[in-house]
């Protein structure tokens, strides 16, 4: 099997003892694999090097406003649902270098940053996750505008995506359809069964990865294994978005008294749009030495949370929660439609986890429906 | 959508790098704004730069930022660019503290121009308050370069008193140009002769034929929102009211996200817009 | 003073005049006078009994109110077809709220505004027209002073 010719768009399937070597495969191919490892009782994407790296046994009990790590009885790798990092941080970095400036006279030199940019594996995207970064993708790599940065990085990426088989409470992919099972857009995608990985080539680059490997035809047995745990993962995931009269629910409704109602929760702490795979605002921070002669100008994630975010010269145009929170909420399930096509929200429910108010979009939204008083 | 034209001075490998450009004069317009007149270092660039009326620039001072500035000079002119600028941020501060061979970093030209050919054969209405008429002066030099393409043109303009008028020293210019200029002021004394009263009242004292007249308002929104209210009051189509808008514009190039305003980042899909386009939005109080 | 033909002709010039009837036109003419007043006339003072409404036909008329130690502070201006000292027709207040001068060389037409009160109550078809022109101008005077109210140029700070 091994010496013969993959094809894109096959299944096959990895022993688990073999997926360190697949790991070692890009790594000799010059990416850095970037995983979900445990660390101080939450969920990070960090570096990894081995399948060790990975949470073994452990899921994630989410709930709005909250995330419990816990460690089971159970062998699988790839059981836990992510915690609030999103692999926006390697696209898109939180805090990152644009220019730096020396004084020369009365005039600056601009020193740019370097061209290069990592080469980035990410081990274990989600569905709703690999439709985030497309969803960025559109973001920042336009055809008027494109981030060097983001789009350097983004054609360096290989995405080794999972098949979610046991989502979370809070989970919503299938009402945005962008998941349990991943679309298309993966380098590999894997399906974690109890004693082998099922592996779906979706590029070249990720048939020459596992090109050499010892893999196995997949069996109709294992394949219908992979689609039963698919299909037990749909029926699983009881929370709903109806999208059927978005956007315009929202843009219909920016007088609607609900606003307030959530305002009168709302922290304003920026942490949802912090965790959304797919928000993307950001400003800019000049930092000078004391001589004034150099200072370096920087791109940092910014929130339509955050005071600053709409102040100007004519003062600030979204001076209370209620208007921030809807500004976050149409432009996310409204005018993003307008703006690039989709809705920005892929149903990964961090938002709803990680809002220490616990509020609740998909509990919010049916409310808009109901009359205004 | 408009076919995209790549802005001039923006760097291919970091769009948010400035050109460099040197100010060149510095004239006092009024109590806190004055004109900055600037050549750009690179003398290819200082050459091709181009812009449309009603665009603006990033106006860049290292270690405060970038403030969106709108180009006040005429784009016929192509060996200098004008900024009026107000001294009322941050970074414009930091403009009101620049001598004449300091250098800005600029970046641009950005947003939606005034739709000076669809206009043509058109009467124009200019209605500007304050600041507000900065990024309309360029539509006049338009009209005045190419005065016979326009039908009659008004010029309306507000300011808070008589010394807080932008470019008085023009307006003869104007008036030979055939264009009818009306001027008022929020508060005077008994000395001043002119008019006292607001922009939205000028539109009382002429005629206007609506059905091929235009209006191209900036200034205060609440400005704005009453000569809007004028036009429409005397039937000038929606689509024949443009408006251009101001928020905090950071990236100039729909990316950052902060000019938000509905579906439209202020930056590139204004801030000129045909009021049609914001109907929805305009009344809404803190969208 | 004009002649009676001239005086015609300054109204029949006045669009809103069109509206009315040959007889509330003729009774227009019996209680207007034709003004021509150089730059600086004074029309009236605040405080004054009113005794006229006038209608700008050509030139700027200013209206002033004084502070005490802060002098004049010029509030608005007429400007051609606007309307002055409508409080001369209003029930209740009769006497000038604001002084009134000429800026520029100005025609204004006089009206009489006993004879115009008298002819409204008489005939409430002619008042009504009117009252009509009076609360549009009243209305265009209320919007300018909320905008300068606001003071919509001020700095945010």
């Amino acid at each position: 099997m091994s010496q013969e010719k993959l094809e894109i768009g096959s299944t096959y399937a990895l022993p688990k003892a073999e997926f360190d070597n697949l790991l070692a495969r890009l790594k000799e191919k010059g990416f850095e694999t970037l995983g979900a490892k445990v660390d101080h009782e939450t969920l990070v994407y960090e570096p990894i090097s081995a399948l060790a790296d990975l949470p073994q046994g452990y899921i994630s009990e989410q709930k709005a406003g909250e995330f419990r790590l816990k460690k089971t009885h159970h062998k699988r790798y790839f059981d836990y649902i992510p915690g609030a990092h999103s692999w926006k941080q390697f696209l898109f970095p939180s805090r990152q270098e644009l220019f730096t400036l020396h004084k020369n006279g009365d005039g600056w030199n601009t020193e740019l940053p370097d061209v290069e940019q990592p080469k980035y594996a990410f081990i274990g995207v989600r569905g709703c996750e690999l439709s985030a970064i497309q969803i960025q993708d559109g973001i920042f790599m336009r055809e008027d505008f494109t981030d060097p940065t983001y789009a350097k990085r983004r054609q360096n990426l290989f995405i080794l995506a999972v098949n979610c088989l046991h989502p979370a409470e809070t989970c919503f992919c299938t009402s945005l359809k962008t998941g349990p099972k991943v679309s298309p857009g993966f380098d590999i995608s894997l399906t974690e069964l109890e004693d082998v990985f099922l592996l779906e080539i979706g590029s070249e680059i990720g048939r020459l990865v596992l090109q050499g490997l010892p893999l196995e035809a997949s069996s109709a047995f294992l394949l219908q294994a992979a689609q039963k745990g698919l299909e037990r993962a749909e029926k699983k995931i009881q929370r709903e978005l109806d999208t059927s009269d978005l956007p315009d629910l929202m843009t219909k409704n920016l007088d609607h008294n609900h606003w307030q109602e959530i305002a009168e929760r709302c922290l304003s702490c920026g942490n949802c749009t912090q965790v959304c795979p797919t928000c993307f605002c950001w400003d800019t921070v000049d930092t000078s030495d004391l001589l004034g002669k150099e200072t370096k100008r920087e791109r940092v994630w910014d929130s339509c949370f955050n005071p600053s975010y709409s102040y100007y010269a004519g003062g600030n145009t979204r001076p209370t929660i209620s208007t921030r929170y809807r500004q976050w909420l149409t432009h996310k399930l409204g005018t993003w439609k307008e703006q690039y096509g989709t809705l920005g929200c892929v149903g990964c429910g961090r938002c709803i986890v990680w809002c220490p108010a616990g509020i609740d979009l998909t509990e919010e939204i049916p409310l808009f429906r109901e009359e205004k008083s | 959508m408009t076919t995209f034209i790549k802005p001039s001075a923006v760097h291919e490998a970091q769009p948010m790098a400035p050109h460099w450009a040197d100010v060149v004069e510095i004239v006092h317009e009024a109590e806190g704004i004055s004109t900055y007149w600037l050549k750009f270092q690179d003398k290819n660039l200082a050459e091709t730069y181009s812009f449309l009326p009603g665009q603006f620039n990033m106006v860049y001072i290292p270690g405060y930022g970038e403030a969106a500035i709108s180009i006040s000079s005429d784009a016929e002119d192509r060996t200098r660019i004008g900024h009026t600028i107000r001294f009322v941020g941050n970074v414009t501060r930091a403009v009101s503290r620049l001598k004449v061979g300091d250098a800005v970093g600029i970046r641009g030209p950005f947003g939606t121009p005034w739709p000076m050919v669809e206009l043509e054969g058109h009467d124009i209405t200019i209605a500007a308050g304050g600041i507000g008429l900065a990024p309309l002066r360029p539509a006049i030099y338009h009209i005045m370069n190419h005065r016979e393409r326009y039908g009659k043109v008004h010029i309306l303009y507000g300011a808070r008193t008589p010394n807080d008028m932008l470019y008085p020293e023009e307006y003869a210019l104007w008036k030979e140009n055939d264009i009818h200029v009306a001027t008022t002021v929020d508060r005077a004394d008994d000395t001043w002769k002119g008019s006292v009263g607001v922009v939205p009242m000028l539109f009382y004292r002429y005629r206007m034929d609506a059905p091929k007249s235009a209006v191209l308002t900036c200034g205060p929104e609440i400005m704005i929102r009453f000569v809007i209210f004028e036009g429409l009051a005397r039937r000038v189509p929606a689509d024949h009211i443009y408006v251009s808008l101001e928020r905090n514009m950071k990236c100039g190039q729909g990316s950052c996200g902060h000019c938000q305003l509905g579906p439209y980042f202020i930056c590139k899909d204004g801030p000129v817009f045909r009021f049609d386009q914001l109907e929805d939005f305009f009344n809404v109080e803190e969208f | 003073m004009i002649a009676q033909n001239e005086l015609r002709e300054v109204l029949q010039a006045i669009p809103w005049f069109g509206e009315l009837k040959p007889e509330h036109f003729e009774k227009m003419v019996s209680i207007s006078s034709v003004h021509d007043l150089p730059a600086d006339s004074e029309l009236f003072r605040e405080g004054d009994r009113q005794d006229r409404l006038y209608i700008v036909v050509e030139g700027r008329v200013a209206l002033d109110i004084f502070i005490p130690h802060q002098g004049k502070l010029r509030i608005s201006t007429a400007e051609v077809m606007d309307l002055i000292g409508w409080s001369a027709v209003t029930p209740g207040v009769r006497t000038r709220t604001a002084s009134a001068q000429t800026v520029i060389p100005s025609r204004l037409i006089g009206i009489d505004s006993r004879g115009l009160r008298e002819a409204s109550d008489e005939d409430v078809e002619f008042g009504y027209i009117i009252m009509k022109r009076i609360a549009k101008i009243v209305a265009g005077r209320l919007m300018v002073t909320r905008l300068q109210l606001l003071d919509m140029f001020a700095s945010p700070e």
